[in-house]
């Protein structure tokens, strides 16, 4: 349960970590356009070197975004037997038995693989170097201009910062319930049905108590130091833009300005 | 030796940029029979210690043998239930893992998984409530509608009665009140010198471990710093200085004796045996 490598948070002190994350959202934004605009490896290519400029700004092993790509290994064997058997155009490259595969169809799906590797690459980028909490304080800056039809941003920003502050305890919790349960006899991976649905009935019941003990407490520490939804509030994390932040949006955006040059250039 | 720990070394997060070493070639040997303390800073690795007596954690490095089972770094273990059945872990805040309808039920539960029949499960639930004192007529309500304390009770009491030959707790007494955990360490104390149990217990209460553990192993950073019996440690004024430890209340009263011409004897541990040789001593 702790392997998951999508959207974890590397806590590390780097360049990337200490950028504003309004910053990096923008960026982030300008840059998966970057990558769906083009048809052209060599912008591809470019981008690629970018990511990789700022994996070693960012002090994440290449190794770790590698890992991240696991999970989408189905979707691109899906993607590769799909194309080839609908997309018939374009010379014919191989056959496999009586059936012609061609040229379109195996370039359209590494394009699509590589967009969405690169895409994943720049997401992993966002969420490992940024703590979840900055993160939503940066979507709640984004979401400001909702205000004004009267879009609860700051409630919405609450309930996604208190999910994500409690993914890691929820996720230690289940691991000492599992544990506790464990020493009891408790086997999770294999019995029959009826012992499985008991195994995970152990570990339910405990959870939701918890879980709903958890919530009160929280309820309660927030109300005791004053919190009332939807008043006003100051802030103790003021976020700032500094010249690095000026300056990674700049590069963005002349990323997206190349990709989009490159469909009328190359 | 029932529990050895040889060159064994653990490390959370192995594979990513904040790996940690939790445990650092740890080579241990527990006494049998008796009562053993671990104590250390937090964050000092008792717990991962601890997880894998169980394992629940297995071992990066080196070897572990507990009893007649032996676990070594790299190997697939078969053995997870009979270790399990014979080594009870009571984690900390215990009182959360109940999920039962009715306590007894709670209790049988362990007993059952470990391939007791039901009438004999429910005979031995019954006997390790009535052992932590849970009085009968609580035998039928639901875990969740007990006291804080009781729902630690009848989680010990689901360890008890699977009936292991070694007791593990960690932290059993944090945030007992002082009555409830004094009633918890004389439940120790009594399984032990009754029953014949071995016991482990990972405490912050230096007070507690004085008192009732025999010896003493200090952790700090995953690494060994003292194993050997707990008096001797405790008396140590240069080592409790060294680990960053409180000295306890009777071995500062101890000291003050000694300091102030008295002269006790070894023996001379507890406050009663220590009356008893100041009253010979002031007599004469």
């Amino acid at each position: 349960m702790n392997n998951m490598v999508f959207g974890k948070y590397i806590p590390v002190d780097s360049l990337m970590h200490r950028l504003d994350p309004r910053a990096k959202l923008i960026g982030l934004f300008l840059m998966i356009a970057a990558v769906f605009v083009p048809k052209s490896w060599w912008v591809f290519l470019f981008i690629a070197i970018l990511i990789t400029i700022a994996l070693l700004c960012a002090k994440i092993g290449i190794k770790m975004i590698v890992q991240s790509f696991k999970p989408m290994i189905m979707m691109m064997i899906f993607l590769l037997v799909i194309n080839t058997l609908t997309i018939r155009t374009g010379e014919v490259m191989f056959m496999i038995g009586t059936y012609a595969i061609y040229r379109d169809a195996i370039f359209n799906t590494l394009f699509v693989i590589v967009r969405l590797l690169l895409m994943i690459s720049i997401t992993t980028l966002l969420t490992a170097t940024t703590n979840p909490l900055d993160l939503t304080l940066g979507i709640e800056w984004l979401l400001k201009p909702l205000e004004i039809i009267h879009f609860p941003t700051h409630e919405v920003a609450m309930m996604v910062s208190i999910a994500l502050r409690f993914i890691p305890t929820i996720i230690e919790e289940t691991i000492r319930i599992m544990n506790a349960q464990k020493s009891r006899g408790v086997d999770f991976e294999n019995g029959r049905l009826s012992q499985k649905i008991a195994a995970i009935l152990s570990l339910i019941v405990p959870l939701f108590s918890v879980a709903f003990e958890r919530a009160y407490e929280l309820a309660d520490a927030m109300e005791a130091r004053g919190y009332v939804p939807g008043a006003k509030r100051s802030r103790y994390h003021i976020l700032k833009f500094r010249f690095t932040d000026y300056l990674f949006i700049l590069i963005c955006m002349a990323a997206l300005a190349v990709s989009i040059a490159s469909r009328f250039y190359l | 030796m029932p529990i050895s720990f040889r060159s064994l070394s653990y490390i959370y997060n192995k594979d990513m940029p904040y790996a940690h070493k939790a445990l650092d070639d740890i080579n241990l040997d527990i006494k049998e029979g008796i009562i053993t303390a671990i104590i250390g800073e937090t964050g000092s690795g008792k717990s991962t210690l601890v997880e894998h007596l169980n394992a629940l954690l297995l071992p990066d490095e080196g070897s572990l043998q507990i009893l007649d089972y032996n676990i070594v770094a790299g190997q697939k273990q078969r053995f997870l239930k009979p270790l399990r059945k014979d080594v009870g872990l009571v984690f900390q805040f215990s009182e959360y893992q109940l999920f039962e309808e009715t306590v007894i039920k709670d209790v049988a539960f362990g007993p059952l998984n470990f391939g007791y029949s039901i009438d004999e499960a429910k005979r031995r639930a019954a006997e390790a409530l009535k052992l932590v004192n849970i009085s009968e007529d609580l035998f039928e309500a639901s875990p969740l509608e007990l006291s804080g304390g009781q729902k630690r009770r009848v989680a010990i009491a689901g360890i008890i009665a699977c009936d292991p030959k070694i007791i593990v707790l960690d932290e059993p007494t944090a945030g007992l009140d002082p009555h409830g955990a004094k009633e918890m360490i004389a439940l120790f104390v009594s399984l032990n010198k009754e029953m014949n149990k071995t016991i482990i217990i990972v405490s912050h209460d230096n007070e507690m471990v004085y008192n009732y553990c025999e010896e003493t192993v200090v952790l700090s950073h995953g690494k060994i710093k003292y194993h050997g019996p707990t008096f001797d440690l405790f008396c140590d004024r240069q080592k409790l200085a060294e680990y960053d430890l409180l000295e306890p209340q009777i071995v500062t009263f101890r000291n003050a004796l000694i300091e102030n011409g008295f002269k006790l004897s070894k023996q001379a541990r507890t406050l009663d045996v220590i009356a008893k040789e100041i009253a010979e001593q002031v007599k004469r």
